[in-house]
């Protein structure tokens, strides 16, 4: 089975928040120095998923992202996890583009792969959460969409899908090819291991432009953005600290359990 | 009397039921060396199924070292404390009974064996001889009484009471007394009344008087001889059958121990590296994926316990021990051992041989066993037989990082932020960024193009957490202050690749390694100055494999250079009683003891007091081997705990270290024993920058 895996390089969300700057200007965050951006969050988690399947299964997996400056290294990153290929997307066009911008940028170079049984995506980015890129771009390959997925089995040429619900889970079946977008409830990504780090390391990943994938100009248009970002502000972090007491452990316990209860 | 002597014959040129003493002498020793050298051969062929590693170079060296350690007894003499006299008995023990063992070439070898006994026994040479052991054989029975006391009554926690040390000590002691009860009836029998040698003239004495009749004494005589030999005979073949295979194993093991450098990883074998995808394993699964020397090591043991009482892992309740980590994998190598030498008689293939029903990782050494270790080098400092323990765990690490895809959850995290993020502090609230520590500094910060001659290596540590980065300010000042020219790469360095290395990653160490020389090369860098011990040893040790050739300095030794040159004062009285703690990557794996207390004892009014456990003996922090991040295992205390313990003994205000990791445990377990007020840890450059400052 071939998969299609569509990451996305953010900023790292491990950095210590007193160093987050944006720009409110610009509407843009402002990369603090030193830090290596990384592969988004939920975007590895489908990576692992992609590779769970490889492992069981066979086949190959391909790995897309779209975006600026180093982005090759997240493509060499899934590759070292147990991706087969991968390409970098990169044009100048493709900057700051809205979800929709994006998604049609992914259709395009996927379209451009083929043959493909699944494409997975994380569930939202690490960075903006928008969560939106997914579901637009099965619209526009034509395919079914399963969300928040937290395991995919592959059954009788379908797929298997347990979705993430508030209270729960639900199992539904799609057909391939579908598109699914991982949750992080599958669990924690492999670290990549063995020879699959050395490979990757000395791996060329080849860069598609805009002509590559055969995207249309007015496409790309930003006049043409369904999403306009109004503001950006980084929300103030007060850290208020309560030591919660009782007579006995049970009884600070019990107190504890009280107050968490009126905080949820 | 005197015609009588010439009618006695040696006790092998009789003859007994009509068959010569020679043949039933000759046929014995060949059963005896035949069962001694099958085993032998057995053990040999095993070792040899072990991977390939090159201990062949510095011939002369090494057997320089291996005589060095072995006939002076250095080997054990080095372990000998106040509290534990033992490697002192096992000195006397050696040298005793080489001198037995020399005799038994002489008197019964070439006397009985070969018919010399004419030109060997009744000479002065023997009386000599025989009057220095019975001095031995007193010494001897004394230190075995004192053993069997030790061992079976005392039983220090090091030491296993079994069956095998007994069975030894009472063969030791049955030699010992053949001898003297020999010699007796020897002089008994023949009427020899002298007073040479003092134990068995005694006993002949005391034979005459007894009036047992001259036939009795001539066959009792005989009988004891044949005794005596037989029993000769069964210690060699019992010794390759025990723990005492060490008397042959741990010479070897000398030899072939590292020189230089104490503890040695080597890097991922190539062939690992070409095999395809899938079928290649890394680190160690099976016993046989240790090299022949690993496999010698678990012969050299002695199961003398010194590595389990010194462990911190196994001291703390975790459950570790180095000892038990050889003695299982010896058993295991045993065991499997028949069943692996099976495939070289048919010619099979591999994948056929049922595989042993135990897993190495798992039944013979555990998970939990594995992810103990601190590579505080401990085991390997007090080991008298030089085996390389913690290279072994390391491994067994490789293994599951790089095959098996098993760790804890703590080690994944840390080795995934090596990997992404090129240093294992991401998520720590305090976590400042790289290069941050810069700035307001006029510092040469290296960039493209730049040269510099020597390059002050932060470390990760140093340059991340806030508390390290007040060291690392102080080395800063102290080097301006004596008037050190050198660069820093800022927010450009990245990870030396210690802990990935320490935590089995051995690709990302690689990686990095190489990454790093590479950096260093293109700034033309001669010189590389570490604040932090595990940067300093990977560096100076581990680089050079990979092409990095340096001189690498800790700042240590810098600082106490730059004091003896007078390039650097301290005026300021500390007026403070403080405790150094070695860093192990410092002193155990580089014997740097002396500077740092030089560096302490050249500040006014600073009272150094030494902890009952330093230098060699230092106890870990509990940081090394990549537990800084790894979650430690189980047990009944924390390691930096029970160091806190050893300081809070001394009853000094002040912990002094020269490692960011150490720091780093003390500052924790100061606050978990809740004596913040009394005790406070501080980084040796920092009480340096104090102790120079123009108030």
């Amino acid at each position: 089975m071939h998969t299609i895996v569509c990451i996305k390089q953010v900023l790292d969300p491990e950095i210590p928040p007193a160093k987050f700057k944006i720009d409110p200007e610009g509407k843009k965050v402002i990369p603090p120095p030193g830090v290596p951006p990384v592969i988004s969050v939920f975007d590895e988690r489908a990576v692992e998923a992609a590779c769970r399947l490889k492992d069981k299964h066979k086949g190959k997996i391909t790995v897309i992202s779209m975006g600026p400056g180093k982005v090759a290294d997240v493509i060499k990153h899934a590759i070292a996890m147990g991706a087969d290929d991968g390409f970098v997307l990169q044009d100048p066009a493709f900057e700051n583009l809205d979800s929709f911008g994006t998604a049609y940028v992914l259709g395009k170079a996927i379209q451009k792969i083929g043959g493909y049984d699944l494409v997975l995506c994380g569930r939202y980015s690490a960075d903006w959460n928008n969560g939106q890129v997914g579901s637009i771009l099965a619209e526009i390959l034509g395919i079914s969409v399963v969300t928040s997925a937290c395991d995919i089995e592959a059954v009788d040429k379908k797929l298997r899908v347990k979705r993430i619900l508030k209270d729960g889970y639900e199992v539904l079946e799609a057909p391939m090819p579908s598109l699914i977008t991982v949750s992080g409830e599958i669990g924690l990504p492999r670290l990549p291991a063995g020879m699959r780090l050395m490979i990757a390391s000395k791996k060329q990943i080849p860069v598609w432009k805009a002509q590559d994938i055969g995207a249309e100009p007015s496409a790309l248009d930003k006049a043409n953005a369904h999403l306009e970002v109004t503001g950006l502000s980084v929300p103030a972090r007060k850290t208020e600290c309560e030591f919660v007491t009782g007579n006995t452990p049970g009884e600070a316990a019990d107190n504890l359990a009280l107050k968490l209860v009126k905080l949820m | 009397m005197e015609c009588l002597k010439e009618v006695i014959v040696s006790p092998v040129s009789a003859t007994y039921w009509g068959i010569p003493g020679y043949v039933i002498f000759w046929v014995l020793f060949a059963v005896a060396f035949g069962l001694f050298a099958q085993r032998f051969y057995l053990l040999y062929r095993l070792m040899r199924l072990g991977k390939q590693e090159n201990r062949f170079d510095r011939i002369s060296e090494r057997i320089k070292a291996m005589l060095v350690e072995v006939v002076p007894q250095w080997c054990t003499l080095k372990t000998v404390t106040r509290k534990d006299l033992a490697g002192l008995a096992h000195a006397l023990l050696f040298w005793s009974f080489s001198l037995f063992f020399i005799s038994y070439i002489i008197f019964i070898g070439l006397a009985g064996g070969f018919g010399l006994s004419p030109l060997i026994e009744r000479t002065p040479f023997e009386t000599v001889y025989f009057s220095i052991l019975d001095i031995a054989a007193l010494l001897v029975t004394l230190i075995l009484i004192v053993a069997a006391i030790r061992r079976y009554v005392i039983r220090p926690p090091r030491l296993e009471p079994t069956a095998e040390a007994g069975i030894i000590l009472v063969m030791v002691f049955s030699l010992m007394a053949l001898h003297v009860i020999g010699v007796g009836f020897d002089h008994a029998s023949r009427g020899v009344h002298t007073s040479w040698p003092p134990l068995g003239a005694a006993l002949a004495g005391f034979l005459n008087q007894t009036g047992l009749s001259q036939t009795t004494l001539e066959a009792t005589s005989r009988g004891v001889w044949w005794l005596h030999y037989l029993v000769i005979l069964s210690f060699m073949v019992y010794i390759p059958h025990s723990k005492h295979l060490h008397i042959l194993a741990s010479l070897v093991n000398a030899f072939f121990k590292p020189l230089g450098q104490k503890v040695v990883l080597e890097p991922i074998p190539l062939e690992a590296l070409e095999a395809p995808e899938g079928e290649a394993t890394f680190g160690a699964s099976k016993i046989l994926d240790f090299t022949w020397k690993d496999l010698l090591d678990l012969y050299a043991c002695a199961e003398c316990g010194r590595c389990h009482i010194h462990c911190p892992a196994q001291l703390t309740g975790k459950t570790l021990s180095p000892r038990e980590v050889i003695h299982h994998l010896k058993e295991h190598l045993l065991e499997t051992g028949p069943k692996l030498l099976a495939p070289q008689a048919e010619p099979s293939s591999e994948s056929q041989v049922d595989m042993p029903a135990k897993t190495m990782i798992g039944d013979v050494v555990t998970e939990e066993e594995i992810w103990a270790c601190t590579t505080c080098g401990a085991c390997q400092e007090v080991c008298p037989v030089n085996i390389e323990h913690i290279r072994k765990i390391i491994d067994l690490r490789r293994n599951l990082v790089l095959s098996q895809s098993k760790m804890p959850e703590s080690a994944q995290v840390m080795l995934r932020n090596m990997q992404q993020r090129g240093h294992p502090w991401a998520g720590v609230q305090s976590m400042r960024l790289r290069g941050d520590w810069t700035s307001g500094l006029e510092l040469k910060i290296l960039a493209e193009g730049d040269n510099a001659h020597t390059l002050f290596w932060v470390g990760c540590t140093g340059a991340l957490v806030e508390r390290n980065v007040n060291a690392t300010l102080s080395m800063t000042r102290v080097l301006k202050a004596a008037g050190v020219e050198f660069g820093v790469l800022g927010e450009s360095e990245t990870c030396c690749g210690d802990p990935a290395r320490r935590a089995g990653y051995e690709f990302q160490f690689q990686m990095m390694a190489e990454q790093n020389i590479e950096i260093f090369k293109g700034f033309n860098i001669k010189e590389i100055l570490t604040a932090c011990p595990h940067c300093y040893n990977t560096i100076k040790h581990e680089y050079p494999k990979y092409g990095g050739d340096f001189k690498v300095v800790h700042y240590t030794e810098l600082i106490a250079d730059l004091i003896r040159q007078g390039k650097l004062k301290l005026p300021n009285e500390l007026n403070s009683r403080l405790t150094y703690h070695d860093p192990c990557y410092l002193g155990r794996y580089n014997s740097v003891y002396h500077e740092p207390r030089r560096i302490l004892q050249a500040i006014p009014n600073a009272k150094l007091e030494e902890m009952e456990r330093s230098r060699d003996t230092g106890f870990c922090c509990g940081g090394g081997g990549g537990l800084m991040w790894i979650e430690e295992q189980p047990g009944t205390t924390k390691i930096s705990q029970m160091r806190i313990e050893d300081v809070l003994k001394t009853g000094v205000e002040t912990v002094v270290t020269a490692c960011p990791y150490c720091l780093q445990m003390f500052e924790d377990a100061i606050e978990h024993k809740g004596v913040k007020e009394s005790l406070k840890a501080r980084d040796l450059v920092e009480i340096v920058d104090e102790a120079m400052k123009s108030s």
